[in-house]
């Protein structure tokens, strides 16, 4: 049973981060007319995996979440480099993917109680 | 357990609600007046616009920094002869709005309100998501 202390872990680091990537998202698309504003990016996938293959508790634990300013796209006349179809796309990437811990965490607690319940 | 930041995710598309909201309001008054020769101060409507800005540090969503009147584009001069308001060439000075530019101007804030609404949906979605983690 070793590893499922780990599994918790690596769900709520997950949940934490899609967490804040949907808060980014929302943010982008609020200030989809803003002028000079760029867009921010979440990324955290690599580092997750990482994190878990080499069964990392303390990094998991503690999950730095990386937000940053892509810099990388074209900016338009008002300085502003938000294009809503693609916060919309990653806004429902993120979703799925959020959806798919939660369950997950659903799952395992729901292991848990049968665990728990055999063994009384 | 941290289910976090949904909350936090409320506020800020519910701000691009209300920055897009009184947007909209400063457009429709642009555009209700786009032929006013006399206001309160006397002269001419001059056209308002609004100034968005990015909140704090961090994504925390959009203000209204102020809404100004547009001191760049300059007031019109139309020959208008029989008008009351017309100097002794015949000349009536005009407010400062285009109409066109006012729509599309109202489609882009109308864009971006119905953006920031599909966001709040999302985030009813995923609260109801979460709450079912409790059944």
């Amino acid at each position: 049973m070793g590893g499922d202390g780990n599994v918790i872990q690596y769900i709520e680091a997950g949940l934490r981060a899609t967490g804040m990537r949907g808060k980014v998202l929302a943010d982008n698309i609020a200030n989809m007319n803003t002028p000079d504003f760029r867009r921010r990016a979440v990324e955290f996938e690599k580092i997750l995996a990482q994190a878990v293959e080499d069964g990392d508790l303390e990094a998991l634990r503690n999950f730095e979440i990386d937000v940053t300013r892509p810099m990388d796209t074209p900016v338009g006349p008002n300085g502003n480099d938000v294009d809503l179809d693609r916060e919309v796309g990653e806004m429902i990437k993120n979703s799925a993917i959020r959806k798919t811990y939660m369950r997950l965490l659903g799952k395992v607690y729901d292991q848990m109680e049968i665990a728990i319940q055999t063994q009384r | 357990m941290a289910v976090n930041g949904v909350g936090s995710s409320v506020d800020i598309a519910v701000s691009g609600l209300r920055a897009q909201s009184q947007r909209m309001q400063v457009i429709a008054e642009n555009l209700a007046n786009a032929h006013t020769t006399r206001t309160a101060d006397g002269g001419p409507y001059r056209r308002r616009e609004v100034v968005l800005r990015a909140g704090g540090d961090g994504p925390s969503g959009v203000t209204i920094e102020t809404v100004r009147p547009d001191m760049e584009n300059p007031l019109q001069r139309v020959r208008m002869p029989g008008h009351p308001d017309a100097d002794a060439d015949g000349y009536v000075t005009m407010p400062n709005v285009s109409i066109p530019s006012e729509m599309m101007n109202l489609v882009v804030a109308s864009r971006a309100y119905q953006a920031n609404a599909a966001v709040l949906k999302r985030y009813q979605d995923s609260v109801d998501n979460a709450l079912e983690l409790l059944r």
